[in-house]
């Protein structure tokens, strides 16, 4: 299969170029073997034959156009067209979009399903009139506290030595919430960090824990999840709009089916690899007062309401459909 | 934040390094130009090996042949279950053999990270057979299960072995510790953690150490040029691999496999880049 698609793209590299044809370029920091990029690509080759090679994207995987922060950057100066983007790094087009990412709001998936059912397309078309072209968002998960020794309370949580990322608003504004003074670090140098004892927490969703070895020097997790983390493809606007009316149907149908799928075997490998933990050993502790933890995350979202980084509209929007969507389950 | 889209399909991290690299077949299979008769014939011989070690014969040379073959033969099987089969056999073998050396390295596997660390420190020379072994099993294992995070979970394991096995000797096996660690290092790009620059200098070493053994060439430019998006690169070290000559005593049986996977490689060069 894989040499067929091989081969049928060799004949199209000797046919004329379409001069008529958009070329998007695309920046991811995922490298090449990861399999969404496999079905994302499957998905691109669709669109190029449906479109009869009208639209086409050219992708630039690992990270070789820079951070998001850079790829942003090329966008505005046409250098590029797009990027996978984590949320976060689009706050600034849209602040609304934070309102997934609240820390302690989310407690479940079925929640996550829920509400994302009623608010993304609020988002996306917020995004869309800041010329801003998404997709079908992609769930990268809840994160979790992990720590070389048992956490269950704030007063716990307070004397850890926490990483951030580096330029991470969302992880800043969670680890404020809980009047924690973070270590933000460069994603490369937490291994080290943690290794050296420079920092002895991280807060990561299940999966990249493992996939980065962090987990090493690491013995405790706390069941809750903290925050929920997601992506999506962002393209601008205006160049996407060249691609007339019918090539966009095909576009998003095939990218949405793409992205949704993605967005499902993502929820599957992260239960997986949070069974994987308790399997290997890391002791799983349950909060001792969950209440204090939801006190401290709701006051930090009253204060990001009060400063403006995100409007009391939403957010209130927000609160209602959990607490519809909690009155229903527990009828 | 900087995870975002690491996690789907991480369950395919490994499928990028090339193949299990092969190692330890016998003189003859290894010296083999055609792939199709070595594929058809490793089964009996992997019987063969089985039959000679329930026989009662377990040395760790024997046991370390085994492992190597079993992992060795995985280059040549498409067949997920069947690789699965055969890396758990690979890995079973290695632990035997470190276990029947009287090594540290016995039941190592279950201890603690930091009880671990310590035993792989204290490794000596001695302990290259089964150290070496025990590692490229590993491999071959993260690489049949790369849908199991239990088992990605060990991945820094099986590189802290082999980063051990490249201090006590860099040249064992022709270097091809350092073949594995590049491959390690290339998994992930520099913004998801990965660190490629080590990646490089490790390539680098193998091919200088080795230069007849062209895979190291093939995963270099598959891995590493592909990852960092240098073109020039990628068809320079493939069409290296492509021009010389692949008959070259124990290495052509991989030669000549390098030889298929740089042809791939190179022809779709100019859709990837």
């Amino acid at each position: 299969m894989k040499s067929k698609i091989v081969r049928l793209l060799l004949v199209f590299c000797f046919l004329p170029l379409f001069a008529s044809g958009e070329v998007f370029k695309i920046a991811t920091i995922s490298p090449d073997g990861l399999g969404w990029m496999s079905k994302f690509r499957v998905g691109l080759e669709r669109i190029e034959a449906e479109t009869n090679k009208r639209v086409t994207f050219k992708i630039y995987p690992g990270g070789v156009q820079g951070d998001d922060a850079t790829v942003l950057r090329k966008m505005r100066i046409r250098q590029l067209n797009g990027g996978v983007f984590a949320a976060g790094s689009l706050t600034r087009f849209f602040p609304d979009l934070q309102v997934y990412n609240l820390p302690l709001q989310f407690r479940s998936y079925e929640e996550v399903d829920f509400v994302r059912a009623r608010m993304d397309s609020y988002i996306s078309d917020g995004l869309q009139k800041a010329g801003i072209k998404t997709f079908a968002f992609t769930e990268t998960g809840f994160a979790y506290l992990l720590a070389n020794e048992p956490v269950s309370s704030l007063a716990d949580l307070r004397k850890l030595k926490a990483w951030i990322p580096d330029n991470d608003p969302i992880a800043a504004e969670l680890i404020k919430s809980f009047d924690v003074s973070p270590i933000p670090l460069n994603i490369t140098d937490v291994l080290p960090a943690l290794q050296t004892g420079m920092i002895n927490a991280v807060v990561g969703p299940p999966s990249v824990i493992l996939a980065l070895q962090w987990h090493n020097h690491l013995t405790h997790l706390m069941n809750l999840p903290l925050v929920y983390i997601y992506s999506m493809l962002a393209m601008d606007m205006k160049v996407y709009s060249k691609a007339s009316s019918t090539d966009q149907d095909t576009v998003v149908k095939i990218l949405d089916e793409v992205f949704e799928l993605v967005g499902r075997e993502t929820r599957s490998d992260n239960e997986r690899a949070l069974q994987a933990l308790k399997k290997i050993g890391i002791t799983f502790v349950e909060p001792t007062d969950k209440a204090e933890w939801q006190t401290a995350a709701d006051l930090s979202v009253q204060k990001l309401m009060r400063s403006g980084e995100i409007s009391g509209e939403v957010v209130n929007t927000y609160l209602e459909l959990l607490k519809n969507f909690r009155s229903i389950e527990s009828n | 934040m900087l995870f975002s889209l690491l996690l789907p399909g991480c369950s395919n991290l490994f499928s990028g390094i090339t193949a299990q690299l092969a190692d330890g077949l016998s003189e003859s299979i290894m010296s083999s130009s055609d792939i199709e008769t070595v594929r058809e014939g490793i089964p009996a011989f992997l019987l063969l090996i089985d039959g000679l070690l329930e026989s009662g014969a377990k040395t760790p040379e024997l046991l370390v042949s085994a492992a190597d073959i079993n992992g060795s033969f995985s280059v040549l099987v498409e067949d997920k279950d069947r690789l699965k089969i055969l890396s758990a056999k690979a890995m079973r073998y290695s632990d035997q053999a470190a276990c029947v050396a009287k090594s540290k390295l016995c039941r190592a596997r279950e201890l603690t990270f930091p009880e671990y660390q310590t035993v792989v420190a204290n490794l000596s020379s001695k302990d290259l057979l089964v150290a070496y072994s025990l590692g490229t099993s590993w491999v071959g294992r993260l690489q049949a299960n790369s849908d199991d995070w239990a088992v990605i979970s060990e991945l820094n394991r099986a590189k802290l072995l082999m980063e051990r096995v490249v201090e006590l000797d860099e040249t064992y096996q022709d270097g091809r510790a350092h073949l594995y660690l590049g491959g390690i290092e290339t998994l992930l790009p520099k913004l998801m953690g990965g660190r490629p620059a080590k990646g490089k200098a490790h390539f680098e070493r193998a091919i200088e150490i080795e230069e007849r053994f062209l895979l190291s060439k093939v995963i270099y430019a598959e891995q590493y040029a592909r990852l960092v998006f240098d073109q020039k690169l990628h068809d320079r070290l493939l069409e290296e691999v492509l021009s010389a000559d692949p008959v070259a005593g124990r290495f052509t049986l991989t030669n000549q496999i390098a030889r298929k996977r740089a042809t791939v490689l190179l022809e779709s060069s100019k859709d990837y880049f």
